[in-house]
Parts: structure tokens; C-alpha cells; sequence
């Protein structure tokens, strides 16, 4: 790892401005799980750590705080951690596909450390991307190596010509709770758009899966408040349980109304470059009644436009089982022994 | 001085029998089935575990040493190249830079990517590794082949051009090894047979045949290979090296320095962890005893070389894979022939064996014969690691006979034991289901398949062999008794982990039926005299025989002391369980008699003989014990994502007279946890089109973490073996051996369908049951077929 020096800045505007006005050897810090990954790895060399835990009075108590605003809306602050995220009592029941995705992530002591902002920020885990030695498609290079590589953890859905999938695992619930993100802009306001938004695919630009020019923060992830009886599930699959990546996640919404499910959004993670929203599923289980055989239609409807790999088909049975299973979960009907 | 007749009462549980053996009058009376002991196989915690725990114990990568350097090795990033040129002279200028060597000759062709090209000493450890980027190397990149099955092909490029010399260590299993011509990349090994198998299933009524592949495992030890080297003069050195043979790493730097043994002084006082990768100063893929010595040399200051997590997946050894063809023939409700044919890699390195379940474990299968090759490609060299081969061919050949027992409408328990000759294995097997529940669960597990259950139990069993490997002579120890009636135990043996001082401790007092306090144990260190490598499970069978015939013999001194006090005669004096020595109506307490010694200690060395005794049964081909154990799993799966977890493990085992069952447990407990980390998640990925491992990390080279690991219960099957003074017998390599071949058969248990390749990751259980699309439908993109 390479020296570096930490600055420590006490507004937003200073720290936004410190980094945005420089040469790419200035990086925002917060967690720092994966910057540091980065700099170990030899991937990233900065010299200067700007950071944003340094950001002091009520901006930094915006950023660390979990609060319900004036709309009605739950804000998440970019600095608080998975931990506190997954141990926060106040939160609805309804956002419990929140909750277990941030209390499934990692290690207990990545989650102590690890930041909501961090963890929808953070670049992808593609064993091509994280070789040093190798220029890939997202380094600037000319070709995907997982595409006709090892890409048993890579794209099923939205791949090509990047085939990454996105590793945030509070993506794919954040999307389907209809979250959206607040993010200062270089010229100290804000902007907030849905979440989808935020997430760049790799038709667009295989070289990053954000929509935050340099300098600019994200601040906070703000919820809907849920209308009554609104539930929502996570589920996902790893080859170890103790700190592993997913190999996928499903997270669901939906609340039951006089037999029928309504307002559902089903979003999946580690399948695509970016969380994945399901609309086939959606439109299918939309106004129906919940049943066992219904969850297995939606499940093989979110998959029908998967397009995967030589080395990769079983994510397809995999994602349809961890849908299947948060369907269940959320709409309280019970699983098949 | 003439031998010595004894008569021992040998054997195990209620066969208990009576062997006359004939010993040096050196040897000590073995402990056997009638001794009465009091420390030996009482549980002793670790005598250095507060040490470890807090953190006090240093271990080679703690230890630092004034005007130490550091340095980092430069790596051939192709997986084959010849070296065109190499140009030192900008490294030599960087900051903090005090020597730079070259390891690899011009026109030297590298054979994998981690090959030592060059290397740095510096004062910073990031000084030397950014001096490397400034070393400029000119490579050929040349043809490569990283895949097993396809280095068989005739076309395939070939990774040795001459003949392949074998890289054997303590940890190799002794008597294996050896092989026939090398022909393109395929070497075979030595067919192991009996009976005519071609016959044996011609004649079989039902035959099974199926492919069976394991990955390379890594050994993934926590601490790195590393050593430090001080020249102390220009003929002498002290290397501190994380090491599991002290003596190994004393000759490799004698050999390579051209000094005399007695010149090089080494010390490992703590190791984390070998696994049978570190033998010798260097890696298996690395010269790092040459290149830290070197460097030391050549920059007149100390040197300190460890690897870096990535060094030691690429370069530092591993187990080989295997492609394994079994084909079993059954014939009237038994089971009539074996066969096994398998290809293995060990990278450039030889040892791609798959062990001996298949010949020695089911020895009334008439027709047998295994051929195993080794396949070279160019991929970082295999070494020993722990129970080489046997992992490999015990989940293949167990599973094959679970699958041939589905086809025979056979208990595979009942065809395991209807075939296998060994009384303790047989018993073990027999107690093994009874404290399972073997029955009940197989039962559980046809009513979830017939259920098509979503989340399927089921059960299997898995056997292991090995020998008791202890060496004679090889380990020399030394017991004094100090004036202030301390005992000191000194040997140069490194402990791996297995808890060695602690049961040289306990010899100590239980000889001297002393407080374990009162022992000191001095080890780690080439001048406490010589040892043995901790591989081949041989560290406790051929250490505590030595310090016990010392410790007899120093205290055999003792009594005379005492004697002469006491003004009796020798054989008149009578030790208590205090210590205490009476004769002739008085008594001296222990400190009495040691206020009398002359001088400062009364100091004994000793060594054992060889092998004597093998009950009830020896291991094949040698005059040692053959080591049973049994273990059973059980697996939960989850048919709609794959994942399989792993409940509990039922480990049987025998290892001679137990020592410490505390320490005892904690290697089983090690056993099984590597072994459920193979059958689930381990494997190295080197990529087929780049030749360069994918994952050389701990997070996407995956180890199993506390919520994955199983509920182990350990069921010891003691057994007096008449091998040695002490009786006792290793347990490290035994303990791994079934693990992942049981958990195997536990998966073939629940989903009625086998997973024929390790690991038993969510895509291959989905793949079995049938639910993952083939490559072109689902309109799935057709990239090329690769082998996983």
C-alpha cells in the first residue's frame, strides 16, 4: 500500500470542494472497507483520504442520524453503519427486506464499520476487475474477461459487454421500497432521485455503476412511508455463511388487500450489473392471491429475460428458489417442507 | 548390553491379548494395557495456551532483530515464459535499497505465474516491493496449459522438457511415490493392485462407473512461509523460519550456503499452522532460504522474508486435484472389483496420488487396482498436505460404493463392513451408527426423498487408513533434574499446533510423578538436539518414546542419589505418587534427594529403537499400525438454492494410547473442519485462457468460518499397539481423511442423486437435481465450453 495522508475537513462544502477540485489522488472516506481493499490491492494509489466522518455540527449529525422527516419520509444517513442500520428498532417492520440485507452482509465487524453510502457506492467484486495485473473493460481496457472466463459469480441478467454483477446488498431492497437518494451537488444543493437512477449499467458506461460526478456525496437514502399492512422479505444464497457474497438475493414488497397482493416491487441483487427490478414478476403477482404455485410462476417470469453465460444457468433455479422463498416470507404463506 | 524380555498385554476394548516382545535394555518397559498412569492421557490444557491466547508467544513473523531489512520477491506474472533479460541496476537505486539478486538465470524458461524472478532487501517493507516495479525483465511468453484433463491431450504444450526430479519431504507419506516415464505431460505412478480386476467385473452382476473430481485445495496456513536470516559469521547463521522441520531448514540453508550443519542455528518457537507445506527453509514454488540468505549476505544485515497472502496460494504448494474414473463391480450382494483410474496435478510438481482406501481399507473386494498419474501443467508446484492422496481417493471410492450399495439395494454400511478386514474399523463402524443414530437418520432421509422434500437430510460414512509412521532414532532428547528439583525436557521439535510440550511435559511428570509445573520443556530449536518434521503424523510416536527413556534414565540416576542417602541399595528404593523416595524405614521428599546431586543436574539423553509391535493389525507393506478411524455426516440441503450445510460430524478414531484428549480433540476437531471446508467450498481457480489464479486471497478463496461449522462429537477407540514405549500413534492426518468423502455421501443420501465433484457448491447440487438449463436454452449465450 502506498502512503497516503488523511484530511480531515468540518463542512460538507469543504470536504465536497476539497475533493472535487483535484487531481484523482483525493478520495472521499467513510468506511473505507472497499478503499482500502483498493489501495491493498494495489488498484488505487491515493494521496490524500478526505474524510467524511470529519464532517462535524448538524450536517454530520445528518449523515450519522436515522430520522423520520417532515413528508413523512424515513432518512437513512450516508454514514451510518449496516450494524446500526440492521439494530435500529424504530425502523417499520414494514423494511424488514432492509434490515436483514444490512445484517447479512459481511462480518459483524465489517458491518460496525461499513456505511450505507459505502455499501451502494462500492465497486464491484469481479475476480477480473480486483487482478492487478489485468486491464479489464472497467479499467479501461477493450474486453470483459469474465465473459468467456470463470464468471460463476457474474451476470445472468442485464450483462454485456460489462458483466459484473452490482455487490451492493441494500441495493436490490432499497429499490424495491422505493427509496430514493439525496445527493449533493457540486454547487451545495441537493438533488434526489429514485434510487434506480443512481445505479449506471454498463451500456451506458462499463467504467463506473454510479451516477455521482467527482465531488459530489451522497448524503442519505430516504423511504416512503409504508401504508398500512405493506411487508417486505430478503433472502439470499452464499456459498459460506460466515463472510461470503451473495451468489443472489431477493428482495420483495407487497401488502395484502382483501385477498390480493398490491403495491408489489420485486428487486433482485447479484444478478446484474445494477439491482435488478423485476417488472414480468411484478405485473404477475400484482392483484392476484398469494398462493404457493403463483410465487413460482412469478419466480420463472423475473427470469425470463435472463441471458446467462456458458458457466452461470444455475443462478437462474437459484434466484427463482430466493424469490420464491421471500414471496413466501412476505406474504405470510407458508413454505413447502 | 542384551535384551531385554517383556511380556505386554496388547490390543483393544475387550481383545485384549498377551505378545512377548524382546527390547534394548535402553527401552523403557512399554505402557500397555495394564499400566496405571496418572498425567499420560489425563486432559492437560496447553501449557503455552495463555501465551497464545494473549498474544506473548512470537511467532517467526513477530520476531524482528536489530538493523533487520525486508525483503519482497519479484514474480513471473506468465505461466510460462523464457527470461531474455533482467535489468537490476534502477531497483539498486531506489530509496532504502540495500541489495538486489537475481533468482532466475537468462534463457532460465519460468513454468508458472509466481515463479522467483528477482528479489530486494530494503529497509521498509514497502521499499522493497516498490524497487521491484523498477526492476525491468524482458519475458518470451511461451504456450502454457492450466486445465488437468486437457494437459493430457497430445496436443497440449509440454511443461517438462526433461525428465522431473521428485521434491520428496517428511510429509509425504512414506513408501508412496516414485513413477514411470514422463510422456508428453502425463507421468504414471505406481499401480497398486491384487486379484484380476478385468476378470472381477466381467464377472460382476452390477457394475457402477462414474467420474469423480476434487479441486486444488491450498494449505492456506494463517501464518505465511517466512524466514529471517543473520549471518553471524561468514561460516555461520541463525534463521529464525516458520517451519514444521526444524532440521529440514537447518540442512536446505547449510546445503545451499555450503555450511556445516552445526553452523546453522534455527529457531521456531511458535508456528501458525504447515499443513505439510513447510518443509525445508524454501516454499515448495519458492527459493525463499536461498533468496533471504543471500540478501542477507550480500547486504551484511539481517534478513526478513514473508509472504504475502497471494505468494502463498500461488507458490508455497498445495493438494493436487484429481480426475478420478471408478468403476465397481458387485457380484451376489458383494463387492467383487475396484478400479480406479485417476489424473491428478501438481502443478510442475510431482505427487498427484489419490491414497489407499481403495487397496488397504476394503481388503475382502478380491479384484482391485488403482493407477494414478501425475498430469504437469503449468500451475505452482503440489507438496505434501495433510494426508496426501487420501482425501481425494476417500471421497471418490466412497461415494462410488455408496452409489454401487443404491444400485445392490445394500446398506453401505453393511457392504463396508462385510468388506473390511480391520477389527477397529469394524467396531468403530459397528459404535459409530449406534452413537449416530445411523438407522433412524438413513430412514429420515428415504421419506424426505420420497416426499421430495424441499429441504432433504440424509447421512453418510466415510473411512480413513494410515500408519503409525514413528521414527526411530531420529529424535534425540534430553532429561535433566536440576539441584532444584526442576525437570527440563529438551528437544528441537517445532510444534505445529498439535500441543506437542504439553505432552512432553506430561511424560515428564508422569515419570517422575512430578507436578506438570515442576517440567520445563524446551523446544523449537536445533540445539536442544535432534527431531523429527511434524508430517506423517509421527511427531508424538517418535518424540515422547525418547523423552521417556531419558526421563527414566535420568531418574533411574536419581534413585541411585537417593539410594546413597537413604544407604540402601538401588533396587530397594521405592518412589511414591508424591515423589518422595523411601528405603529402609526413612523417607526423602523429592527436593531432599535433588539438594544431593552433584554438580548441577543430572542430564540423560536418549533416543527410541524402531517399531515393534502392530496390534491388532499392521498397515500394508510396512511393520507399523495401520490407524483406523470412521467418521459420519450429516447434511441439510435446500433443493430450491443449492446450499448444503453440514449439521454435525461423527469422527472415530483411533491413535493408539491417547496422550491428552484435550489436545487429541482439538487436531480432530482440526481434521474435520479442513475436510467439511473441502466439500464445501475450497478450491483454487487459476483462469484457462490467462494461466493465473483467480482467487489467491481468503475472501474469494473461501475457508469455512464458524457458522458453517459443524456440531463435532469425537468418539476415541483407545488401543494398546505395542509400537513404542509409550504407545502412541498420530492423529493429525488421520482425522481429514474421511471428512468430505462422508459429507459427500450424506448429500448422495438426500437428494437420491450424487454430486460427483468437489466442492458441493449451490450450482453443482442444482446442476444434479436437474434444475439448471443447458448452455443454449433459456437463449443463453453460448460463450465456449469450459471444464470447471
Amino acid at each position: 500500500m502506498n502512503r497516503f495522508s488523511i484530511v480531515r475537513l468540518p463542512t460538507l462544502q469543504a470536504t465536497s470542494a476539497r475533493v472535487a477540485e483535484s487531481s484523482p489522488g483525493r478520495v472521499l472516506r467513510a468506511g473505507g472497507i472497499d478503499l482500502l481493499d483498493h489501495m491493498k490491492e494495489g488498484l488505487n494509489a491515493p494521496d490524500e483520504l478526505v474524510e467524511l466522518h470529519a464532517v462535524g455540527g448538524d450536517e454530520g449529525r445528518a449523515l450519522r442520524g436515522i430520522e423520520t422527516e417532515a413528508d413523512g419520509r424515513l432518512r437513512v444517513g450516508a454514514l451510518v453503519t449496516l450494524g446500526q442500520l440492521s439494530g435500529f428498532e424504530a425502523l417499520p417492520a414494514a423494511f424488514t427486506a432492509l434490515t436483514d440485507a444490512a445484517g447479512h452482509a459481511a462480518t459483524p465487524g465489517i458491518r460496525n464499520a461499513a456505511t450505507v453510502g459505502g455499501n451502494l457506492l462500492q465497486r464491484p467484486r469481479c475476480w477480473y476487475y480486483r487482478h492487478a495485473d489485468l486491464v479489464c473493460l472497467k479499467k479501461g481496457g477493450d474486453m470483459c474477461f469474465a465473459q468467456t472466463g470463470d464468471h460463476r459469480y457474474h451476470a445472468i441478467l442485464g450483462g454485456g459487454p460489462s458483466y459484473i454483477v452490482h455487490p451492493s446488498s441494500l441495493g436490490a431492497p432499497l429499490t424495491a421500497l422505493d427509496a430514493e437518494v439525496e445527493i449533493l451537488q457540486n454547487d451545495g444543493t441537493t438533488r434526489r432521485m429514485p434510487i434506480a437512477k443512481l445505479f449506471v449499467g454498463p451500456t451506458v458506461d462499463p467504467m463506473r455503476e454510479h451516477d455521482l460526478a467527482p465531488g459530489e456525496i451522497l448524503l442519505a437514502v430516504r423511504l416512503p412511508p409504508p401504508p398500512a399492512g405493506l411487508r417486505s422479505a430478503y433472502t439470499s444464497a452464499k456459498e459460506k455463511q460466515s463472510q461470503d457474497w451473495p451468489l443472489a438475493e431477493a428482495s420483495v414488497r407487497l401488502r395484502s388487500e382483501g385477498g390480493t397482493l398490491r403495491d408489489v416491487r420485486v428487486a433482485l441483487g447479484h444478478v446484474a450489473p445494477v439491482p435488478w427490478r423485476s417488472p414480468q414478476a411484478e405485473a404477475m403477482l400484482e392483484g392476484q392471491a398469494p398462493s404457493a404455485d403463483l410465487f413460482e410462476r412469478a419466480a420463472v417470469a423475473a427470469t425470463e429475460p435472463a441471458r446467462p453465460l456458458s458457466g452461470n444457468a444455475y443462478k437462474i433455479p437459484l434466484v427463482q428458489g430466493l424469490l420464491r422463498q421471500a414471496l413466501h416470507a412476505a406474504a405470510s404463506v407458508p413454505l413447502p417442507q | 548390553m542384551a535384551d531385554v524380555k517383556h511380556t505386554l498385554s496388547l490390543g483393544f476394548g475387550a481383545s485384549i491379548v498377551k505378545k512377548k516382545v524382546s527390547l534394548p535394555a535402553t527401552e523403557a518397559r512399554p505402557w500397555d494395557a495394564t499400566s496405571e498412569l496418572k498425567v499420560v492421557g489425563t486432559e492437560v490444557p496447553r501449557i503455552d495456551g495463555h501465551l497464545k491466547v494473549s498474544g506473548q508467544a512470537k511467532y517467526t513473523f513477530d520476531v524482528a532483530v536489530p538493523d533487520m531489512l525486508w525483503a519482497a520477491v519479484l514474480r513471473s506474472p506468465h505461466p510460462a515464459a523464457r527470461l531474455d533479460s533482467i535489468d537490476t541496476s534502477e531497483a539498486a537505486k531506489q530509496p532504502g535499497v540495500r541489495a538486489v539478486i537475481e533468482v532466475a538465470k537468462r534463457g532460465e524458461r519460468l513454468l508458472f505465474a509466481g515463479q522467483d524472478v528477482a528479489a530486494v532487501a530494503a529497509k521498509r517493507p514497502e521499499q522493497a516491493r516498490d524497487a521491484l516495479a523498477k526492476i525491468r525483465v524482458k519475458y518470451e511468453t511461451q504456450p502454457y496449459v492450466v486445465e488437468t484433463m486437457e494437459a493430457t491431450g497430445e496436443r497440449a504444450p509440454v511443461v517438462h522438457q526433461a525428465p522431473v526430479k521428485e521434491r520428496r519431504t517428511e510429509g509425504d507419506e512414506p513408501g508412496a511415490g516414485g513413477g514411470g516415464s514422463l510422456r508428453g505431460n502425463v507421468r504414471p505412478l505406481p499401480e497398486s493392485a491384487r486379484g484380476n480386476v478385468t476378470q472381477g467385473l466381467a464377472q460382476s452382476d452390477v457394475v457402477h462407473e462414474g467420474v469423480y473430481t476434487t479441486p486444488v485445495q491450498t494449505h492456506s496456513a494463517l501464518e505465511t512461509h517466512g524466514l529471517l536470516v543473520r549471518w553471524d559469521s561468514r561460516k555461520s547463521m541463525t534463521v529464525w523460519c516458520s517451519t514444521q522441520s526444524i532440521f529440514s531448514v537447518r540442512d536446505e540453508m547449510a546445503e545451499v550456503f555450503g555450511l556445516e550443519p552445526r553452523n546453522v542455528h534455527v529457531i521456531t518457537e511458535y508456528l501458525g499452522g504447515g499443513f505439510g507445506a513447510k518443509f525445508g527453509a524454501s516454499a515448495p514454488g519458492s527459493r525463499l532460504g536461498f533468496i533471504a540468505g543471500q540478501l542477507a549476505r550480500e547486504a551484511k544485515a539481517p534478513v526478513k522474508l514473508m509472504c504475502d497472502r497471494h505468494e502463498e496460494h500461488v507458490c508455497t504448494g498445495n493438494r493436487p486435484d484429481s480426475h478420478q474414473t471408478v468403476t465397481l463391480g458387485g457380484r451376489r450382494g458383494r463387492l467383487h472389483a475396484i478400479e480406479v483410474k485417476s489424473y491428478g496435478t501438481a502443478g510442475i510438481g510431482t505427487g498427484a496420488g489419490v491414497g489407499r482406501n481403495a487397496i488397504g481399507i476394503y481388503t475382502r473386494c478380491p479384484n482391485v487396482r488403482v493407477r494414478a498419474h501425475d498430469v504437469f501443467t503449468n500451475g505452482g508446484p503440489g507438496t505434501a498436505m495433510r494426508a496426501p492422496g487420501h482425501p481425494q481417493g476417500a471421497f471418490a471410492l466412497e461415494l462410488a460404493i455408496d452409489e454401487l450399495a443404491a444400485k445392490m439395494k445394500a446398506d453401505p454400511l453393511a457392504l463396508r463392513l462385510a468388506h473390511d478386514e480391520h477389527p477397529v474399523r469394524r467396531y468403530q463402524m459397528q459404535e459409530g451408527a449406534k452413537a449416530f443414530g445411523w438407522e433412524e437418520a438413513r430412514e429420515r432421509s428415504a421419506q424426505g426423498r420420497e416426499r421430495q422434500a424441499r429441504i432433504r437430510r440424509g447421512v453418510g460414512m466415510a473411512a480413513s487408513i494410515w500408519g503409525d509412521f514413528g521414527r526411530a532414532k531420529a529424535a534425540r532428547a534430553t532429561a535433566s533434574v536440576m539441584r532444584d528439583g526442576t525437570i527440563e525436557i529438551k528437544n528441537g521439535v517445532q510444534d505445529i499446533g498439535g500441543g506437542i510440550p504439553t505432552v512432553l511435559a506430561q511424560i515428564g511428570a508422569e515419570v517422575f510423578r512430578r507436578p506438570l509445573s515442576t517440567v520445563v520443556v524446551r523446544y523449537g530449536d536445533s540445539e536442544y538436539g535432534s527431531s523429527v518434521g511434524s508430517g506423517g503424523s509421527q511427531t508424538t510416536s517418535s518424540v515422547t518414546p525418547a523423552v521417556r527413556n531419558a526421563c527414566e534414565q535420568a531418574r533411574g540416576e536419581l534413585t541411585e542419589v537417593a539410594a546413597a542417602q537413604l544407604k540402601v541399595a538401588v533396587k530397594d528404593v521405592r518412589w511414591d505418587d508424591e515423589g518422595t523416595a523411601h528405603g529402609g524405614g526413612k523417607s526423602l521428599t523429592f527436593a531432599q534427594v535433588c539438594k544431593k546431586i552433584d554438580g548441577e543436574a543430572i542430564v540423560a539423553t536418549a533416543t527410541r529403537p524402531a517399531t515393534y509391535g502392530h496390534e491388532p493389525m499392521a498397515f500394508p507393506g510396512g511393520p507399523m499400525v495401520q490407524i483406523a478411524g470412521v467418521q459420519m455426516a450429516e447434511v441439510e440441503v435446500d433443493t430450491w438454492t443449492g446450499v448444503v450445510r453440514v449439521p454435525r460430524v461423527l469422527a472415530v478414531h483411533d491413535c493408539g494410547r491417547v496422550m491428552n484428549p484435550l489436545t487429541l480433540r482439538s487436531q480432530v476437531n482440526g481434521g474435520v473442519i479442513l475436510g467439511t471446508s473441502y466439500a464445501l467450498m475450497e478450491q483454487r481457480v487459476l483462469d484457462n485462457d490467462l494461466g493465473r489464479m483467480l482467487n489467491p486471497n481468503l475472501e474469494s478463496y473461501k475457508i469455512l468460518g464458524a457458522r458453517d461449522t459443524p456440531k463435532i462429537e469425537v468418539l476415541l477407540t483407545e488401543v494398546y499397539a505395542g509400537n513404542n514405549n509409550t504407545g502412541a500413534v498420530g492423529i493429525g492426518e488421520p482425522s481429514t481423511i474421511p471428512t468430505a468423502a462422508a459429507i459427500a455421501c450424506a448429500l448422495f443420501d438426500a437428494l437420491g442423486v450424487p454430486v460427483r465433484s468437489l466442492p458441493l457448491t449451490p450450482d453443482r447440487v442444482l446442476t444434479a437435481l436437474g434444475k439448471v438449463p443447458a448452455p443454449g436454452s433459456n437463449k443463453a449465450t453460448l460463450a465456449r465450453r469450459r471444464i470447471r
